[in-house]
């Protein structure tokens, strides 16, 4: 067995190896860099058959991308937060396009202010574009998901891009050990690319991505992303199935950890989920009946796992890292809606908010909303959305704005706290 | 390097007092962060900065700000759009007399080879087309620094970068970004080297008095990025200065003037073999490549010597 | 699990040191995370990486907030806020410094509820040029031994696995060096145990508060005024500085201070001044002098100078 110590980011290089990718358009940002680089090198020196272009842009790049899965080649590509923002108006293009391809997006927070860590405002703001997408939260599960996005953005049923989600930092730049499979193993599970009939070709002419007048026409081809995405719910299910008979791990729609007989749940997408598992286990040896879900596929929204899963428990606490300024965390509102009027629905369903910009989500914090979370349900009344945030740290921004001579009104409101 | 109006004609006239402060976290020995202050400097204290995605992000970290003027951050692709905005916004407060002519700013966009080179191409092309009274300030470390030194189009060719590992270097060819922007009728062009700071302040002076859409692109030796040790980023300046390779020059009236002829030019290999991004150059089997870049110069120069001769023939 | 921080500057190879530790652990078949702590950290700055190993695969990520042991490549750093060589310490943390002082100095200084050990492993390297790269090597060396679950071979094994893009010299090296610490900390082996989780049954409660309203004129990401970068005191960075020999200076302020990229050079009347709390000593002014006037110093020297006096 080939393991070895792996960064998220060379973890998902070799997913674009052992996939047999033709074609990697590219354009440098952090944290998402290091997959370019190790492809170039890779190519460079021969050991990958593959041809990288880099682009002047994310959207000229993510349009080569489409240019190319339009001409019938098996397309990889990467960026992260801004890129992906400045991509965007093409990601929706190519979901409508019907394009297989992977695009990895490294998390990191949107500016401004610009920044460098992860939070996931850059992966939701494209959430209604088409692209189908998987949520990681360790090295193994990116390289892994990148094998099955590809079965699932080329099945002939689905015809989707599919973003893999992975977190700048606490993925991109950490090792961790990683099982690399067996070249001919992988390849026989991904399959060869068949483009089928959409594809140009001389003797087969054909115009893609044409335009449409009215909303009849227009309606039933938006209708169409809408049906096979959720269509790749069960495509998925069997895809997951095959993986996990090729290569021994399984990845449902939904992780659910040390979910049997818990009375709460802690919610969570990406990396910091794995924290929510050591919270877990530490307050199950402090006698809690308390597990974790975490979603891998958050388009589409499996919504039926969630509400089997969630079924008959006293309730939820859905911890975001991002945020919907002026509502709240996005994903509290996907759960909220997908268990309301459900039998067996939590009547409580808390909204946290943390982890922006990398900010750390500390043990005790898990201990303090497991807590809070448990006084709702006693009240039965739920809890106002928590942006986590500390005295000490509005203290130390304190000082910073004392720098910045920011100057607040008198009697500022902070000495209530 | 002659010029009679400028009021840099010794050394001792450059500024004693530096306005762009100490204390960010721009790398050691940054020849980009080296010549950016001799430019402002220059551009004294009425600035309004608009920067592109770059190394220099970094300059404004809160609550951290270099500046004696004022900053505006950006985008990769927009930083000239973003000037627009400011110098329209600033005309009609002139003009609504809402500020006094006291309180009016140059406007100058800060960006990269790879901003500069690519991605930002369209906006610059736009705010030259409206006749933008702004200067463009493009440190050119030819790559992507800021993400670890990939290839960028103003990458020379040749040289090794972090997408560019193979045994022959970057296979495209740095971007005439001089020769684009003087296709367009700017106001105003001119290569600077912060190695070369009369000239430098001399150029900077002119780009200040003239309206309309300028550019000043800054030679940006990075020892990060081309494996240099940070105390050699002057010296790798003088060398392309003296070899050919980074020509100083301005564009003017439509016409480029070349302000420093290298009487006798040093060979390239003296420029190239300080630098560990050109060590594979000197390996068997590449001499080829530097035989195409000594000809290249060779040929620029030549081309430049003649249209020298002919003007100087015509007067 | 073994939570290891090391604290280095840029440049000094503390990813390196996270990696061929982390590698260790893994080929002596632990579960093990590491990672460099990236940001705007540049060559000099202060920088740290970290490795979390145990018997059971690893849950907990980022920064490692209660080390079991820290490793220190430079002495320097210690006094340094940005360093953060202290965040989290705990009476089961253990303190190593590469230093020329001795552990009862630096445990009556600090005020550290742990064990501290002190030795200094970097001193035939510290001056040499380009011997900070084999910091990395040297403090991965001091910490498989200090954990004592990784026998030599396997700590040899690492440092090839990770050196797989250097000429043999250097991986030579390298495990010299590595072997020479691991060796000079043979007596203390062991002396770092495995740390527990943070318990759940009694937790001390985050202080949560309310985010408080405040006017855009507060809120918004905008530095008013100019200049408050001089606050940060990037002499830190350096560890050999120029010093001017004033009866060589000719007074050509406008060289050296023009070429100093940071502003770090100051003409007072008609001599130049440098500005040592930011001064990064890339060393331009002395290569740029032409009348010889600027030398290098090492800097523990010149502090050693400046104490004296």
């Amino acid at each position: 067995m080939n393991k070895q110590m792996l960064t998220g980011n060379v973890a998902a290089a070799w997913g674009a190896r052992l996939a047999g990718i033709d074609y990697l358009p590219a354009f440098p940002i952090s944290p998402q860099t290091e997959i370019i680089e190790t492809v170039a090198e890779w190519i460079d020196t021969g050991v990958m058959d593959a041809t990288m272009t880099t682009l002047d842009s994310e959207h000229s790049m993510l349009t080569a991308a489409g240019g190319a899965a339009a001409t019938g080649v098996r397309v990889f590509t990467a960026t992260s937060s801004q890129g992906l923002l400045y991509g965007m108006e093409m990601m929706y293009a190519l979901a409508g396009w019907r394009v297989p391809l992977v695009l990895i997006n490294v998390s990191r927070g949107l500016g401004a202010p610009i920044t460098l860590e992860p939070d996931h405002n850059d992966v939701l703001a494209a959430r209604d574009s088409g692209f189908l997408q998987l949520h990681c939260s360790t090295c193994q599960e990116i390289l892994d998901s990148i094998l099955i996005a590809f079965r699932l953005a080329e099945d002939k049923r689905i015809r989707l891009p599919v973003l893999v989600n992975l977190d700048g930092f606490y993925l991109s730049y950490t090792r961790e050990p990683v099982i690399i499979p067996e070249p001919k193993e992988a390849r026989d599970f991904v399959g060869p690319y068949d483009p089928g009939t959409v594809r140009f070709k001389a003797d087969a002419p054909i115009s893609e991505a044409v335009a449409v007048l009215g909303g009849e026409a227009y309606s039933y081809f938006r209708y169409e992303v809408q049906v096979a995405a959720r269509k790749a719910l069960e495509v998925y299910e069997e895809i997951a199935a095959e993986f996990q008979a090729a290569f021994g791990r399984s990845y449902d729609k939904i992780d659910a950890y040390r979910a049997d007989g818990a009375e709460y749940l802690f919610l969570m997408i990406g990396s910091f989920a794995t924290k929510a598992m050591d919270a877990v286990d530490q307050l199950r040896a402090a006698g809690w009946k308390i597990g974790l879900l975490r979603p891998r596929l958050l388009r589409p929204f499996p919504d039926r796992d969630l509400r089997i899963l969630a079924a008959g428990r006293k309730g939820i606490a859905v911890v975001d890292q991002n945020l919907s300024f002026g509502r709240g965390g996005i994903l509290h509102t996907e759960v909220t809606s997908s268990l309301y009027g459900q039998p067996g629905a939590p009547p409580v369903i808390a909204g946290f908010v943390g982890g922006l910009g990398g900010r750390d989500i500390a043990a005790e914090e898990f201990y303090q909303m497991a807590e809070d979370l448990k006084k709702a349900c006693r009240k039965g009344v739920q809890p106002p959305m928590r942006l986590l945030y500390t005295a000490g740290e509005l203290t130390a921004m304190r000082k910073l704005q004392t720098i910045a001579h920011a100057v607040r009104p008198e009697g500022g409101r902070d000495e209530k706290h | 390097m002659k010029s009679i109006d400028s009021s840099f004609q010794r050394p001792r006239d450059l500024p004693d007092i530096h306005i762009l402060s100490s204390g960010t976290s721009i790398c050691a020995g940054c020849g980009g962060l080296q010549a950016i202050h001799e430019i402002l400097d220059i551009l004294g204290l009425k600035t309004v900065t608009v920067n592109a995605s770059g190394c220099m992000s970094l300059l404004s970290v809160y609550p951290f700000t270099p500046f004696s003027g004022s900053w505006l951050y950006t985008a990769m692709a927009s930083a000239p759009a973003g000037a627009q905005g400011v110098r329209d916004a600033l005309d009609r407060l002139l003009a609504k007399k809402r500020i006094s002519s006291d309180e009016d700013m140059q406007v100058v966009v800060l960006s990269g080879d790879g901003s500069a080179t690519g991605i930002g191409l369209s906006a610059t092309s736009g705010a030259i087309d409206r006749r933008l009274d702004f200067i463009y300030i493009c440190y050119d470390n030819e790559g992507y620094g800021n993400t670890g030194q990939q290839f960028s189009a103003g990458t020379p060719h040749g040289a090794r970068t972090t997408t560019s590992r193979g045994e022959h270097g970057y296979c495209g060819y740095k971007k005439d970004l001089f020769s684009i922007w003087k296709a367009n009728h700017p106001a105003y062009l001119a290569t600077v080297s912060g190695a070369e700071p009369l000239d430098l302040a001399r150029k900077i002076e002119k780009a200040k008095s003239i309206k309309g859409p300028s550019l000043i692109i800054a030679f940006s030796p990075c020892p990060t990025g081309w494996h240099f040790p940070p105390q050699e980023s002057i010296e790798i300046g003088k060398l392309a200065i003296r070899t050919g390779v980074w020509p100083l020059k301005e564009y003017e009236d439509g016409k480029v003037v070349h302000t420093y002829m290298p009487a006798r030019r040093l060979p390239v290999t003296e420029y190239l073999k300080k630098q560990g991004r050109f060590a594979h150059l000197f390996h068997p089997g590449n001499e080829y490549l530097i035989k195409e870049m000594q000809a290249e110069l060779d040929a620029y120069w030549a081309c430049v010597e003649k249209s020298v001769k002919s003007s100087e023939t015509k007067e | 699990m073994y939570r290891i921080r090391f604290h280095g500057r840029g440049g000094q190879g503390m990813k390196m040191a996270s990696h061929i530790l982390g590698t260790a652990f893994f080929l002596a078949g632990f579960e093990v995370q590491d990672a460099p702590r990236f940001g705007a950290e540049r060559r000099g700055a202060p920088i740290f990486a970290y490795v979390r190993a145990q018997r059971d695969p690893i849950k907990e990520r980022g920064i490692i907030s209660h080390p079991g042991l820290i490793l220190v490549a430079d002495e320097s750093l210690v006094p340094m806020p940005a360093a953060g060589i202290l965040d989290g310490v705990e009476k089961s943390s253990v303190l190593f410094l590469n230093s020329r002082e001795d552990a009862a100095t630096w445990k009556k200084r600090l005020n550290f509820p742990g064990k501290i050990l002190a030795m200094d492993l970097i001193g035939a390297d510290l001056n040499v040029p380009g011997g900070q790269r084999f910091f990395g090597a040297i403090c991965a060396g001091a910490a498989a031994a200090l954990v004592g679950v990784i026998p030599e071979d396997i700590l040899l094994q690492a440092i090839e696995a990770e050196l797989t893009h250097v000429e043999a010299e250097v991986i030579r090296e390298n495990k010299t060096r590595a072997l020479a610490a691991f060796q000079a900390m043979m007596e203390y082996s062991g002396i770092v145990k495995e740390g527990g989780g943070r318990q759940a049954a009694k937790f001390k409660k985050p202080e949560w508060i309310e985010v408080p309203f405040d006017e855009a004129g507060v809120s918004a990401p905008a530095i008013h005024g100019s200049r408050t970068s001089e606050l940060m005191k990037t002499g830190a960075w350096r560890l050999r500085r120029p010093v001017i020999n004033t009866s060589r200076c000719k007074g050509c302020w406008w060289v050296c201070s023009t070429f100093c990229p940071d502003s770090a050079i100051v003409a007072k009347d008609g001599r130049p001044h440098i500005d040592y709390d930011h001064c990064k000593g890339c060393m331009i002014c002395m290569v740029q002098c032409s009348a010889h006037a600027i030398t290098l110093v090492n800097e523990y020297e010149a502090e050693e100078a400046d104490k004296s006096e």
